[in-house]
């Protein structure tokens, strides 16, 4: 009885890894392509800031008529587009976050339905071959977790960006940067490859 | 089996997770992840069990993610938990919760969408476990939401519950950290002594409008916004706003103005901007107090273009305390103790609406102030705190907390010493007295020290000093009788008569016997080179004797103050504008307003007979006792101006007569009480041969004949002899002439 509880459980952990382990390939590259957009955001808020600071009247262009609006008008016009660009990452981080989130907790509810069975032996079990169920299980709740705060910092962070606060949006790159958390990133992968064995397993 | 509480690893925080051994998970039937509530002394939190990964038993580690207030910043040091205090909850899947946010900023708070902070809040509460009235902390995601205080939960009879993605999330309220802290940390209110009319009257101002603004709304009223607090250092200005503060639940913005001024030139007024700016949007959210202590610094006058900079800090605080109306409603108090060197463009209605003095307490409220400072202390019975706050003239309340605080310190060391339990007595008070100074007499010029004289000290003159303890001592020690009669203490005594008569050791007794502020003045400390100083140095002592009336103003030789002869004197020499001060302080219109002290009080009615009587004592020695008694000496009342003899100035004229043959006796018993004497020495002789010797001169006559008989006797002879006294009376002539004594005695009569 406890055995196929067991296998069954084993089963959902594995199915759960594997989609973690695709997940995290997918969050990193998206991430990867949201830097040279953060950094073209940058650049156009500097490109504005100099617009602010610039007197076209006193320079060669002032021949051209409204050149001031609608070199702004063009600006903001980029900036927008790259928002929007990165709001089409934010939404497949999303994605990504749900498949984590839901498939973590497809596995937990797997662990929830055989509690009767499996004791709490059982699911300390460590062998050399497979982490015990209690690892396997925080490891995934850990991952869940880790994106989901990153979803949520990345995302107020976004929110926070405005056309008219130049030098905040001038500093975005950077700070973008440092929203990443390297310890979460590794909590991941070094999970990754301790259930590596056990993924390979039968 | 107790465990130990072990700090969180940091792999944890924010999980909820709390770490138990193995063993005690399965014999408390816990599942891996299942909530439990764990109780400690502080509060409890809930969380959910895991294993921990090295399946130790014996310790416990919790996250405070989901807890009641007061645990999320303890660090459970030493702390252990029994088992019996971890209890697996049930935990259903909610329906909806109400939660209140707390965010970290108001600009946050006013720039983001409330569904964008919606999203944000459920988000964050996504696979928490929750119970009612308990605080999920979300401050380690470093994002702008701090706390999210759970109000409500939908799920039926159990208390606590899950949220996944499809629990509805209501939110509240938003309030920013600020607020939040101080609503959670109510008043200790701190505790003033004999203030409660300025107390509630500057309570009135802050509450008025919070709580009818829809009345003053339609009074067409436009709420005060400024308090301007004057008052001598160390009577509990800054205090006195703590408290209120404190009181109304109010936040607080102070501005100190060395803070304020910066090098670079705009850099002040840019931090006069920011504080303003900051009260303005703590006054967004509840009322707010700006205060500005010592705003003579920030806002002196402005002259000229000499001080260009510090003319545009007090236009632009002007300028500021204009526009607070538009925005946001908040309360300036300043406070100072120099009212006159402000700008007087800041002392009008619009920017300091109200002016509210505070004096140097009064007996009234130096007795409410020590019950309050003696409250939390041990005292002996015999400690009384009435007779205290009549010993503590001019002290303020500062001056009486330093009073207590070396009162108790005496009584430490004390006790250490003879090891008794740790009581304070009044002689620890009085020992403390000698070492705690009013500090409102403290840079005075007329501060002296001299050694205490009794009455007993000085011989014969019983019908001064019986005159003296007339007009000094019995309207201190019996206030209710000169009340009754209506008679009003005298203002001022002259004392005349030949020198060398005892006339300055008699002041001295007459103030050690009372407990009056003593200051002294001579021609040396008021006059000075420069034109105006001298009047300034006189008038200024006066003030100070008046802030800590009782007191007694002693101006010694008082005809080299106010010049030799009235006719002689040039219009306008120094002298005669001091006499003018003089003239004015004893007898002029009326006091400056700063100097208002006290307050009228309505009357109630203690409870107690005692009680009242004692009140009613303290209030006539309030009535009688608020002014300077001036005392003047001098040997040539001729020469004084006659201006200053009538009534209502100097009205008590006594004159101190050289000593007749009794008197003399009685000096000469004093002066040799410390002088072993042979059997042979007839005093009473001494005294008939002594015509017309002053009290200085006897005193120099006992000095002479103990020199001459260390003289012609040996160095270590035991007594003096008669035939010394003799000796040396021989060589000695009176100081004083008849002719002189009769100029007196006709002044007197005529």
């Amino acid at each position: 009885m406890s055995k196929a509880a067991v296998v069954s459980l084993h089963q959902a952990l594995k199915r759960c890894f594997q989609s973690l382990e695709q997940n995290q390939k997918v969050w990193n590259s998206v991430l990867e392509e949201c830097g040279p957009l953060m950094s073209s955001l940058g650049n156009l808020a500097e490109q504005l800031l100099a617009l602010h600071n610039v007197r076209i009247e006193s320079t060669p262009l002032v021949r051209f008529p409204d050149l001031h609006e609608r070199l702004r008008y063009k600006l903001l016009l980029a900036v927008d587009t790259v928002l929007g660009k990165l709001a089409e990452k934010m939404s497949t981080l999303q994605a990504v976050r749900d498949a984590v989130s839901n498939q973590v907790t497809a596995a937990f509810q797997v662990y929830e339905q055989h509690t009767d069975t499996l004791d709490l032996s059982t699911c300390l079990q460590r062998s050399a071959a497979s982490p015990s169920v209690a690892d396997m299980l925080e490891w995934q709740q850990d991952a869940e977790r880790h994106y989901r705060q990153q979803y949520l910092r990345r995302k107020a962070f976004l929110q926070t960006l405005k056309p008219n606060d130049l030098s905040h949006l001038q500093k975005a790159p950077k700070n973008w940067e440092s929203l990443a958390m390297p310890s979460g990133e590794d909590g991941i992968s070094d999970a990754l490859s301790r259930v590596s064995l056990f993924m390979d397993s039968p | 089996m107790h465990l130990k509480v072990l700090p969180l690893d940091l792999a944890d925080v924010g999980t909820q997770r709390c770490r138990l051994g193995p063993g005690l998970m399965s014999s408390l039937n816990l599942r891996i992840g299942s909530p439990v509530l764990i109780t400690v002394s502080e509060g409890d939190c809930l969380c959910t069990a895991w294993p921990r990964s090295d399946l130790a038993e014996g310790f416990l580690q919790f996250d405070t993610k989901c807890a009641t207030t007061g645990m999320e910043t303890n660090t459970f040091k030493d702390l252990s938990v029994s088992p019996g205090h971890i209890k697996a909850v049930h935990c259903p899947k909610l329906k909806s919760v109400r939660v209140n946010v707390v965010v970290q900023s108001m600009d946050f708070k006013k720039h983001s969408s409330a569904s964008f902070i919606h999203e944000l809040v459920k988000d964050m509460l996504r696979g928490v476990y929750v119970l009612e009235q308990h605080i999920v902390d979300v401050s380690y995601l470093k994002n702008q939401v701090e706390l999210i205080v759970v109000q409500h939960l939908d799920s039926g009879d159990s208390v606590a519950g899950l949220i996944t993605a499809k629990t509805s999330v209501d939110i509240g309220e938003i309030q920013t950290l600020n607020s939040y802290r101080s609503q959670l940390h109510k008043p200790s209110s701190i505790s003033l002594g004999g203030m409660e009319d300025i107390y509630t009257s500057l309570k009135e101002i802050l509450h008025l409008p919070l709580l009818y603004p829809g009345t003053l709304h339609k009074l067409g009223l436009s709420c005060p916004k400024g308090v301007l607090l004057i008052g001598p250092p160390g009577v509990g200005k800054t205090m006195l706003v703590r408290s209120v503060v404190k009181e109304v639940g109010a936040s607080l913005v102070t501005v100190n103005g060395p803070v304020i001024l910066g090098s670079r030139p705009g850099e002040s007024e840019e931090n006069l901007r920011k504080m303003f700016q900051q009260a303005r949007e703590a006054s967004q959210e509840g009322p707010c107090v700006l205060f500005i202590d010592e705003i003579d610094s920030l806002c002196p006058k402005r002259m000229g273009s000499t001080s260009a900079p510090q003319n545009r800090v007090v236009a632009q605080l002007l300028t500021l305390m204009d526009g607070i109306g538009s925005e946001g409603h908040f309360v300036i108090v300043g406070a100072t103790n120099q009212p006159d060197v402000l700008d007087p463009a800041l002392r009008r209605p619009g920017r300091f609406d109200r002016e509210v003095i505070i004096g140097v307490p009064t007996l009234r409220q130096r007795k409410s102030i020590l019950d309050l400072l003696s409250s939390n202390m041990s005292l002996c019975a015999s400690v009384d705190l009435v007779a205290l706050a009549e010993m503590t003239t001019g002290y303020v309340g500062a001056d009486l907390s330093a009073l207590c605080r070396e009162a108790a310190l005496q009584a430490i060391l004390h006790s250490s010493q003879d090891s008794q339990e740790h009581t304070v007595d009044m002689k620890h008070f009085l020992e403390a007295l000698k070492k705690v100074q009013p500090s409102c007499l403290r840079s005075s010029i007329g501060l002296t020290d001299f050694k205490p004289i009794t009455w007993d000290q000085i011989g014969g003159l019983e019908d001064v000093k019986q005159k003296l303890k007339q007009s000094i001592e019995w309207p201190m020690k019996f206030p209710e009788a000169f009340v009754r009669l209506g008679l009003p203490r005298p203002r001022g005594v002259l004392l005349y008569g030949p020198p060398g008569c005892a006339k300055t050791t008699l002041v001295k007794a007459a103030t050690c016997s009372s407990h009056c502020a003593f200051l002294s003045v001579s021609g040396a400390d008021l006059f000075s080179p420069f034109v105006g100083d001298s009047e300034k140095a006189l008038a200024q002592l006066f003030r100070q004797a008046r802030a800590c009336a009782p007191s007694i103003l002693f101006l010694d030789e008082i005809d080299s103050i106010l010049g030799s002869h009235p006719d002689s004197r040039a219009p306008h020499s120094v002298q005669s504008r001091v006499l003018s001060v003089l003239l004015n302080e004893l007898d002029g219109v009326g006091l400056k307003t700063l100097e208002r002290r006290g307050a009228e009080r309505a009357s109630r009615e203690p409870e107690g007979f005692h009680e009242f009587h004692q009140e009613q004592q303290m209030e006539y020695q309030e009535v009688c006792n608020k002014d300077v008694m001036i005392v003047a000496a001098t040997n040539r009342p001729d020469a004084l101006d006659s201006a200053l003899l009538r009534p209502g100035r100097l009205d008590k004229i006594i004159y101190v007569p050289p000593p007749d043959t009794e008197a003399r006796l009685a000096i000469l018993k004093i002066c040799t009480k410390r002088m072993p004497l042979e059997s042979d020495v007839s005093l009473e002789e001494l005294a008939q041969q002594t015509h017309l010797f002053s009290g200085a001169d006897l005193e120099n006559l006992c000095k002479e004949a103990a020199l001459l008989t260390l003289q012609e006797e040996s160095m270590d002879a035991s007594s003096i002899k008669h035939k010394y006294f003799l000796k040396s009376l021989q060589n000695m002539k009176p100081s004083l002439k008849v002719q002189q004594i009769e100029s007196y005695q006709h002044l007197l009569t005529s």
